[in-house]
């Protein structure tokens, strides 16, 4: 179980790899979650985990996602024990209590076998941020949100 | 009705509750919660840990910070030979000069920001229009408004002094050339590397922040009361710090106060909206060929950056650090003193944010004692002695020929 775990010093240079050949890359993937995906997240068949990246390519959990720093994110999409063919559509943030979002535009990169990375993040306050994940399923669109506390 | 209630029972109850729940006044570190010294530690250490501009190649370079000491106070970069950044940015107020807006070769709308801790901002100007320290300081040479240069006159500048020359060959590996489409690229680039090295002196606020993280009781006790009323009704009920936010107090971003918008004669001021214009059409931001940074990581605001109607009328959060020398104080330094700022925020006028804006400033109704208790915090955030002139950079082995 430890050996597929993704190496995050190497994204840099695996992405153009994954991009050219998904399947090929189906070692790597990591269903269902576990611990190392961060936080799961369900919603009927689909699971979403997600987990912060800072700078250097460090994972940390949520709850050190630094106030007003750039920060990505690694999603896992899967369906029990397979990846999901599900495709993350859109990720956004915000707060709810101050009615307002971001100050960026995260992308998304689909790196293959339901792995994604999204750049750009950054919560400029302190408080309640709501990430919401959109997924797209077939015909389907899933909200997954999640709330995380600021400091 | 509400407004009765609130005001004849709320108000006295959380009078009663304030008092009653409120340690002796020698309690020193008691005082203060674990939450609120917990918020306190983030706005510390002070200094900050030094940065290195990765999208400039002459940051930390010691002949590029000796040669952009030199410019920074050099009048001649200036159409009329009379304006140096020094005119607007001196060394004696915090690097800003007094006015409630620039005057330059003609008046200008904004007011002149200090530049101490400037190597830590992400954003520049008080509309953002700029993504780096470098740009930001190219802006001023060539504005007709402000300095009006080029770089014929630069380069006239340069080859009159043997150690300015020699100074901008030591940092470049080449001769000053005003056919070099790079040339004033790099002189902005040297004049930043020296203002990265403005760092202002640490606080009364850190003295106190460090006693507190220490649990020296008695250090604590001996800051002022009104200082430490003044900290907690900024990280509490003010709310303050939500976007007055880390070491600088600032998050770096921007926001809208109701601080008003209009410039005479006629015309707004958009704010953050045009910066973020200016920005993404300047051809010296971090998307350009002049970043340094080949794994282009430093971009990574500039490239996500999202505009949003909000940004109409919103301004650059500033840091709070040494305003006693930075007054005026707003994008157009319309209030005068930190009382103003001070009533500002006590009786804002909601109607004048953004709809669709911010909720979370609140017309606070201080009361006269807690207006001197929070002017009391903001004056501990400047240095506790006058400030020196800026500390001469040593010349380069190289180029040490006596200063005329
Ligand atoms: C005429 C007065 C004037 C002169 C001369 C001047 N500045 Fe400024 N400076 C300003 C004003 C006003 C602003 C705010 C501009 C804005 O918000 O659009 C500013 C902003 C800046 C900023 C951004 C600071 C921040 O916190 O966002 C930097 C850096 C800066 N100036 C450096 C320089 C340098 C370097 C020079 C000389 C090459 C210079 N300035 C010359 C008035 C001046
Ligand atoms: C919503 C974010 C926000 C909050 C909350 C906030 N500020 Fe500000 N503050 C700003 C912005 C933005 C400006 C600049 C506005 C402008 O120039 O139009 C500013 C300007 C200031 C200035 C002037 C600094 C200068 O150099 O010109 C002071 C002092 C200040 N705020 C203190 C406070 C205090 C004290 C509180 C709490 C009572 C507070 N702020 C709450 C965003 C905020």
């Amino acid at each position: 179980m430890k050996s597929r775990r993704w190496r995050h010093g190497v994204w840099r240079g695996l992405m153009p790899l994954l991009l050219l050949g998904a399947s090929s890359a189906s070692a790597l993937a990591a269903c269902p979650p576990n611990e190392a995906d961060g936080k799961l997240l369900t919603s009927g068949p689909l699971q979403l985990a997600w987990r912060p990246v800072l700078q250097g390519n460090t994972p940390v959990a949520p709850t050190a996602i630094p106030m007003a720093g750039h920060f990505a994110l690694t999603v896992q999409l899967c369906e029990g024990s397979s990846a999901s063919k599900a495709v993350l559509k859109k990720v956004d943030a915000t707060m709810p209590e101050h009615r307002h979002g971001m100050n960026y535009q995260p992308r998304i990169g689909a790196l293959g076998d339901g792995r994604f990375r999204v750049e750009g993040l950054m919560f400029h306050m302190s408080g309640r941020w709501r990430i919401e994940f959109e997924v797209r399923s077939g015909e389907d669109v899933l909200r997954l949100t999640n709330d995380v506390q600021i400091r | 009705m509400t407004f009765k209630f609130d005001k004849f029972l709320i108000r006295p109850l959380v009078c009663i509750l304030v008092l009653t729940s409120v340690p002796s006044a020698q309690a020193g570190e008691a005082e203060f919660s674990a939450d609120e010294i917990a918020r306190i530690a983030s706005h510390g250490p002070w200094p900050m840990p030094a940065k290195t501009d990765t999208g400039n190649r002459v940051s930390g370079n010691p002949a590029a910070i000796r040669l952009g000491y030199h410019l920074f106070f050099e009048p001649r970069l200036a159409a009329n030979r009379r304006i140096a950044c020094a005119t607007c940015h001196q060394p004696g107020r915090g690097f800003q000069d007094g006015l409630a807006t620039a005057r330059g070769l003609r008046p200008g709308k904004r007011n002149t920001p200090g530049l101490f801790n400037v190597g830590q901002h992400r954003w520049f100007g008080w509309d953002g229009g700029h993504d780096n320290l470098w740009s930001a300081s190219l802006r001023p040479i060539l504005d007709p408004a402000e300095m009006g240069g080029d770089a014929r006159r630069t380069v006239r500048l340069l080859r009159s002094q043997t150690e300015l020359d020699c100074h901008y060959r030591q940092a470049f590996g080449k001769a000053p050339d005003a056919r070099d489409e790079e040339l004033l690229v790099n002189v902005a680039k040297a004049i930043a590397a020296w203002q990265e090295t403005l760092v202002s002196p640490s606080t009364h606020f850190d003295a106190l922040r460090e006693a507190l993280l220490r649990g020296d009781d008695d250090a604590v006790a001996s800051h002022a009361p009104a200082l430490r009323r003044g900290l907690r009704l900024f990280l509490g009920r003010g709310q303050c710090a939500t976007c007055h936010a880390g070491p600088l107090f600032s998050n770096g971003e921007f926001g809208d106060i109701g601080v008003p918008f209009f410039v005479k004669p006629e015309g707004v001021d958009p704010g953050r909206q045009g910066g973020i214009k200016r920005l993404l059409a300047n051809p010296y931001n971090l998307l350009g060929r002049h970043n340094d940074d080949a794994t282009g990581d430093n971009a990574t605001a500039t490239r996500h950056l999202k505009p949003e109607h909000r940004n109409f009328g919103e301004f650059k959060v500033p840091s709070l650090r040494n305003l006693k020398y930075t007054a005026p104080y707003m994008h157009n330094g319309s209030l005068a003193t930190l009382r103003d700022v001070v009533r500002h925020y006590s009786e804002i006028d909601e109607d004048r944010l953004h709809s669709d804006g911010e909720r979370i400033l609140k017309p606070l109704r201080l009361s006269e004692a807690e207006s001197t208790d929070l002017i009391a915090f903001l004056e501990s955030l400047s240095a506790r002695e006058a400030l020196l002139a800026p500390v001469v950079p040593p010349a380069v082995a190289a180029c040490d020929v006596p200063l005329r």
